[in-house]
């Protein structure tokens, strides 16, 4: 524990670096760091509550954030009579971000005007850390391991500005295991790697057997009108890298990007069959291991990786998108008593490929009093407490379909007021990128070890799964 | 779960009775969830399996009913919206079980709206229910038309309960909860008490036999004798011999209604409540034994307590407070006055809070009455002893108003001390109305002004955030009227400003008064001129731009008083900041008053420059204030401003009310007139500004306006009232009549001869008007030349609402004088009466009928004959301005015919009047004569009384 300590001590020394005249010295070739100073600006404070509202854990880091913080984010959102609350609340020029796994509250406060994705950015990684250090987050979790968690805010929030997030370095200090005193020799190593030029790779890492993974997990997003006209339709993807590979390897990364497959068409024209296959990507962002001077004038994505599991980059598409499911819906409305509803879904790649955790969900009108299912495969169960018909299916093949009809049995109500008829909404997992995306190479060089791209065994899997995949009806 | 639970439950028919243990099940569901989320899909759940339930072809028994009507009740009040059930619960209204039609009764009150179309379905079972021989049946029924309480429940049962109410047959139980019905079905709809022969019957329920009866009954009548209180007169008598079997009865008489050994507490409260709204009853035998009951409650007070649990003294104390506030509204009992002061005064020594509270409070009515006033002074040091040592702010508040009841001519120099001495103590939430009260006090008490003068200073250097610009303004107001203060004030103004910190309402109140009567302590060597003027001048750059303005007027007054000092303050007026001051007023006033003093002589600055002359005297403005601070104050608090003023206005005669004779009856009391002296045009109009600034608040109430075009309002006897009658001569719309309770507005137009005026009346008060009454009369000299038809008003007008009453009217023939307009109506209890004049002249009815020269001068010679003419001579009371003449004769209603007579400077008009029998042609002439400022006016008409009423109404508009 003394460890964390010393090495919070060299970074507070850097961050007030100035040079002769009083300034802030700005190292030149750290961009990254560079923005930190520009937004001088961040949290005042992290709390986690329990569905009650009662506090777990309560971290200050700045003395404009009162007690009485706690207490109004507990009276004016987790105890708000309304059903939608906003991820940020203000609160007496107070603002609060929060968000909610299972019944655990996370809450950053603070009184300045931050940003705001860059704050739930920091509290997505925080939960991310906190789980691969205990698994879920759950308040049983949270409440037993309470010293760790005070542990870990105070190393990856310093004075409210986020530091290393990255669970392999952190894992590197941060143990569950008992007080540990480490040897000299180990402390000024952890600090010279924490505070080095590769903050998130340690030196002298060996392994037998060279191997990374890559996963290409994509969620797909979708709008469609009853007639089947997309109204909006994205793909948000991440790709996950799991290396463990010796020494401190460089890696060079390839896509089927359209910038660099149209460059390289230029160059030569061996590339004609490809074209075809290459993406548009909207947006994108990387791993801070990623050199992004080489991206922005290369366009080639290289890096020396993390040891272990990290997530590479993340990517938004929207352009031919190739939907794995067709959902379509039929609604009748018998009389005012009655409402049949018949939806067919059709599965829409190849025959080879199985899509699996298929559910259909159908929501029913707020006066329904009885449901009759008839469906040819899977099982569809009419929940009212959920106010919809689920309806799942284990495993499905490409290009079938498959169909459900349900009979709505309607109670008369005093209200005058329609039914809005909610989409229907739908969840799945393929083994496809619906957007296209393709790994076309991951080379991997390490001078100095005797191990060459070749003897690196890679695998590469892709998964596609739906996010907000919904049909009006 | 639910069917688990039905096999049992058929097992066990014991428990089927009340147990609805799923009922029990679902709300323990309820609260064990642990989310929101977790509560709604419980919610949904359940909603769903009784939509299933209730869709059912099997037929649902009225246990099971029951049961998922109140699963429904309970989702409806943790907050979701229920869309269905109402059928099931209406079905459950003709069970003959008690819990299934108590269920089903207390969905309806809570969830039917009254437009729903089951209403005809519920007004049926409620129906049957009334007429049930059950009795709990009867009061389930009534209990919900009494929840419901809408305008449809009211058409419906109307009729039924008023009957069941005085049926000989009804259960005990039955009328009181129809007694209670009623009530609040009246609240809706007044009209639903039947009058005549029901009147007695109702009255006749205070001698029913059930004690619970008797309460509901005594609330009901006391609902019913607001609205008409003449008609429920006989309920007097009745309320007085059951409260005298009541007080005299022990408390082991009344056994289910005595608590904690006082009989029937609420039942006494609630028939002294009721007695309070009639005066004294005028049977001597009534009123005495109502005094004897009184006697016997003052009596009781004084015995030992028969429990020492706070409820014994709390139900005796209501009961004896209840009491006091009878003896203070009929404010005719000396010895019983006296009697309630001196058990007050045991109050206030009393350890509980709330007593000394209440006592205070209700002293502060007593301290109105003449008889007990003396009784009340008594207690003096008691009450300036608490507002040392109480802790509770709001007791102090009430001390503080008692002392300010309780203040006269004997005690006043010491009260207002003790006052002073508090205010620097004082909270600051009461610090604003102590000072008010401080200066009103002085004010109105004060014989000797000295005295006056250092109260209010005193005032101004303890507390002087809080003096509010009237205070000051009084104060000025009344050393510039009153000539044996001004040297004294003059003196202790400049020895206040010598101390090195003084408030800025200090400097302006002595920027004032040195700049008027600084002259008279120029003499003694340390007050020299020079000396004043830096004084004064040493406050100057601290001050606000107001406060400088004033201070540079006072600088040129100083110029005319002391001509030794003029270069030096001519310095001063040159210098930059002032010259070229950013505030344009400012800048102004100094660059007029340095070319001010520069160029004029001596003789023409001291005439511009002239000592204010007196201010007419009015009701202190203070008072005005005091009065709209408490705006929030309450029915009490109002009653007992009013009778403070009653009080004043009988006994006290106000220190002034010579001079204000005086001054009323000179014209010079016109303060506008002097405000504008010869040379004004050379002073500035700023100057004048200002001057008519610190003086705002005296024009504040009255809309008398710069020119003088109207006549100056007349008050009268009401305070801070205003009369404008006259002015509706030759004007149509307007505000009639206003004082602090009400405002009159008339709207009227009029075509031929036929006219409707609107009459507008406002409650300015935070409370309604009750007993609203305006009558309309056409008396006297008018009668048969003119009739008046009058649409009736609502009886009460709510806190800060307006009514409009229409009165339409025709003239039969030409008339003099105006119909009566009375307003009676009752403000805190208060009987209040104006008698004011319907603004319905003859000229109303004018018709302007234009003309050439030629015309006019024959039909003038036409009308020759001596009675066809009226002339009338007068002297000008406000400025002749040929605009202003203008606008007179055509509001009056007559068409001003220009270039027909030769000397341009008369008037001459013509027009007809209609009545219903003939047409009246009228031709006018006015000579105004401006050296002797006199106007001659001439006027001929076809008919020969109407000259001369015209002559009349139109003479006193000049």
């Amino acid at each position: 524990m003394t460890v964390p300590r010393r090495l919070k001590m060299a970074k507070g020394r850097m961050s007030v670096m100035r040079d002769k005249n009083g300034k802030p010295f700005v190292p030149e070739d750290v961009g990254v760091i560079q923005l930190i100073f520009k937004n001088l600006k961040m949290l005042g404070g992290l709390f986690i509550y329990n569905h009650k509202g009662e506090v777990l854990i309560s971290r200050v880091y700045r003395d404009d954030i009162g007690r009485n913080a706690v207490d109004a984010f507990r009276v004016n959102v987790i105890h708000a009579r309304q059903q939608v609350r906003s991820p940020v609340t203000n609160i007496a020029r107070t603002s609060f971000f929060h968000i909610k796994r299972a019944n655990i509250w996370v809450a950053a406060v603070t009184k300045q005007n931050v940003n705001a994705s860059q704050v739930f950015e920091f509290l997505l990684k925080m939960l991310e850390v906190m789980s691969s250090y205990f698994g879920k987050i759950s308040e049983e979790n949270v409440k037993n391991n309470f010293v760790l968690i005070y542990e870990l805010l105070d190393e990856i929030l310093d004075f409210g500005y986020p530091q290393n997030t990255d669970t392999g370095v952190l894992k590197t200090f941060i143990t569950q295991q008992g007080i540990k005193t480490a040897s000299k020799e180990e402390q000024s190593q952890i600090t010279s790697q924490v505070t080095g030029q590769i903050g998130w790779r340690r030196e002298g890492i060996k392994y037998r057997r060279n191997e990374l993974f890559l996963d290409v997990i994509e969620y797909v997003n979708l709008l469609m009108s009853p007639q089947g006209q997309v109204l909006s339709a994205h793909v948000a993807g991440k790709v996950v890298m799991k290396s463990y590979l010796s020494g401190m390897p460089e890696c060079k990364f390839g896509i089927n990007d359209k910038i660099v497959m149209d460059a390289k068409r230029g160059s030569s024209d061996e590339t004609q069959r490809s074209g075809k296959t290459s993406i548009a990507i909207d947006d994108c962002q990387f791993h801070q291991c990623v050199k992004l001077s080489k991206f922005e004038t290369e366009h080639s994505i290289s890096f020396v990786p993390p040891d272990g599991e990290f997530e590479l980059m993340r990517y938004r598409t929207t352009k031919d998108i190739s939907l794995p499911f067709r959902v379509i819906p039929l609604v009748r409305e018998v009389g005012r008593t009655k409402m049949e509803v018949k939806v067919v879904i059709k599965s829409n790649f190849k025959p080879s490929l199985l899509a699996q955790k298929i559910e259909v969900r159908i929501p029913t009108p707020l006066n329904t009093s009885g449901v009759q299912l008839i469906c040819m495969k899977g099982k569809a169960k009419y929940k009212a407490s959920e106010n919809a018909i689920v309806w799942k299916i284990k495993r499905m093949g490409g290009m079938k379909e498959s169909q459900i009809s349900a009979e709505i049995e309607l109670l008369q109500t005093d209200t005058k007021k329609k039914w809005t008829r909610p989409p229907i909404s739908m969840n799945f997992e393929v083994p496809f990128a619906p957007s296209g995306f393709k790994v076309r190479y991951l080379k991997v060089f390490e001078s100095k070890l005797n191990y060459s791209d070749h003897d690196v065994i890679k695998w590469v899997r892709y998964i596609g799964r739906s996010g907000l995949y919904e049909t009006r009806c | 779960m639910e069917e688990a639970f039905y096999r049992e439950a058929a097992k066990m028919p014991a428990v089927r009775g009340d147990g609805m243990r799923g009922l029990a099940v679902f709300i323990s569901d309820i609260r064990n969830c642990k989310s929101k989320e977790a509560e709604v899909k419980r919610i949904n759940k359940e909603l769903a399996n009784i939509r299933s339930k209730f869709k059912g072809d099997k037929t649902l028994d009225g246990y099971q009913k029951k049961k998922y009507v109140c699963k429904l009740l309970f989702i409806f009040l943790l907050g979701h919206d229920i869309d269905f059930g109402h059928m099931e619960a209406v079905n459950l209204l003709s069970s003959n079980k008690y819990t299934e039609k108590q269920i089903g009764y207390l969905f309806i009150s809570v969830l039917v709206n009254t437009n729903s179309d089951l209403i005809k379905l519920i007004v049926q079972s409620i129906k049957n229910d009334l007429s049930s021989r059950n009795p709990v049946h009867v009061n389930l029924a009534l209990q919900c038309i009494a929840n419901i309480g809408s305008k449809e429940m009211a058409d419906a049962f109307g009729n039924d309960i008023p009957k069941l109410l005085v049926s000989g047959e009804t259960m005990d139980v039955v009328k009181q909860s129809a007694a209670l019905c009623l009530l609040r079905l009246f609240r809706t709809t007044q009209e639903i008490i039947p009058g005549g022969e029901w009147t007695s019957r109702i009255i006749h329920l205070l001698n029913d036999q059930h004690m619970g009866v008797v309460t509901a009954a005594c609330s009901l009548i006391e609902a019913l004798v607001k609205k008409n209180p003449d008609e429920y007169k006989g309920c007097v008598s009745l309320a007085v011999s059951r409260l005298s079997r009541i007080v005299t009865a022990s408390y082991t008489d009344l056994q289910d209604y005595t608590y904690y050994f006082v009989p029937a507490p609420w039942l006494s409260v609630k028939l002294l409540r009721l007695l309070q709204h009639y005066p004294p009853p005028e049977d001597p035998g009534v009123r005495g034994r109502l005094n004897e009951c009184l006697d016997t409650i003052l009596n009781k007070a004084q015995e030992p307590p028969k429990s020492k649990k706070v409820q014994h003294s709390n139900a005796k104390n209501a009961v004896l407070f209840e009491a006091i506030s009878i003896i203070i509204h009929s404010d005719s009992e000396p010895n019983l006055l006296v009697r309630a002061c001196n058990q007050l005064g045991q109050f206030l020594s009393h350890r509980e809070t709330n007593l000394r509270y209440l006592a205070l409070e209700t002293m502060c009515l007593l301290a109105t009455s003449e008889f007990s006033h003396e009784a009340v002074k008594k207690h003096q040091e008691t009450v300036i002893n608490a507002l040392k040592t109480e802790r509770d702010v709001s007791v102090r508040q009430r001390a503080v108003d008692l002392l300010y009841a309780m203040c006269d001519r004997s005690n006043a120099e010491e009260i207002v001390q003790e006052m002073l001495n508090y205010l620097e103590t004082a909270d600051y939430s009461i610090r604003e109305e102590m000072v008010l009260k401080v200066a009103i006090l002085a004010e109105k008490y004060a014989q000797d002004y000295t005295w006056y003068v250092d109260v209010i200073l005193n005032l101004i250097r303890i507390a002087g955030d809080y003096v509010s610009e009237e205070v000051w303004y009084r104060v000025i107001q009344i050393v510039v009227n009153r000539e044996d203060v001004q040297g004294y004030a003059a003196k202790t103004v400049f020895e206040a400003l010598q101390a090195p910190a003084c408030h800025e309402n200090m400097v302006k109140v002595g920027g004032y008064i040195l700049g008027e009567f600084g002259n008279l302590i120029a003499g003694d060597s340390r007050s020299a001129p020079a000396v004043q003027f830096q004084l004064l001048h040493s406050k100057y750059h601290l001050c606000s731009a107001a406060t400088r303005a004033l201070l540079l007027t006072t600088y040129i007054k100083f110029i005319n008083l002391f001509p030794e000092i003029k270069s030096q303050i001519q310095d001063v007026l040159k210098s930059n900041s002032n010259l070229r001051s950013s505030d344009a007023e400012l800048q102004q006033r100094a660059s007029e008053y340095l070319h001010l003093s520069i160029t004029t002589t001596t003789d023409v600055l001291a005439t511009v420059l002239e000592e204010m002359p007196p201010f007419t005297e009015k009701e202190s403005s203070i008072l005005a204030v005091l009065k709209k601070k408490s705006g929030r104050m309450s029915a009490q608090e109002a009653q007992r401003e009013a009778r403070v003023q009653a009080r004043e206005n009988s006994t006290v005669p106000l220190p002034d009310k010579a001079q204000i004779a005086q001054l009323n009856n000179s014209t010079s009391a016109d303060l506008l007139g002097l405000s504008t002296p010869p040379a004004s045009q050379n002073s500035t109009q700023s100057n004048t500004g200002v001057l008519v600034d610190v003086l705002g608040d005296l024009y504040g109430g009255s809309t008398t306006t710069h020119n003088g075009t109207t006549t100056p309002a007349t008050t009268t006897s009401t305070a801070g009232a205003t009369d404008n009658i006259k002015k509706f001569v030759c004007k149509n719309n307007g505000v009639l009549y206003e004082n602090d309770i009400i405002q009159i507005g008339i709207k009227s137009e009029f075509r031929q001869n036929l006219g409707r005026i609107g009459v507008f009346y406002g409650n300015k008060t935070s409370m309604p008007l009750q007993g609203f009454l305006p009558t309309v009369s056409v008396g006297g000299t008018q009668q048969g030349k003119v009739t008046v038809q009058v649409k009736p008003v609502e009886p009460s007008i709510d806190a800060g609402a307006q009514v409009q009453q229409l009165v339409n009217c025709e003239c039969i023939e030409d008339f003099l004088g105006l119909p009566d307009l009375t307003v009676s109506f009752t403000y805190g209890n208060v009987p209040q009466r104006l008698a004011l004049h319907l603004p319905l002249s003859c000229n109303k009815f004018f018709e302007p009928t234009d003309m050439n020269g030629e015309s006019f001068f024959s039909r003038w010679k036409n009308l020759s004959a001596p009675s066809q003419e009226a002339q009338k001579i007068f002297k000008n009371a406000g400025p002749m301005e040929n605009a202003a003449i203008k606008t007179k004769l055509l509001g009056f209603g007559m068409q001003l015919l220009e270039g027909i007579d030769p000397n341009p400077e008369n008037f001459v008009c013509a027009a007809i009047i209609h009545t219903r029998t003939q047409q009246i042609g009228c031709l006018l002439r006015l000579e105004p004569n401006r050296q002797a400022q006199m106007y001659r006016l001439t006027i001929r008409a076809s008919k020969e009384s109407t000259a001369h009423i015209m002559a009349e109404l139109l003479a006193e508009q000049f």
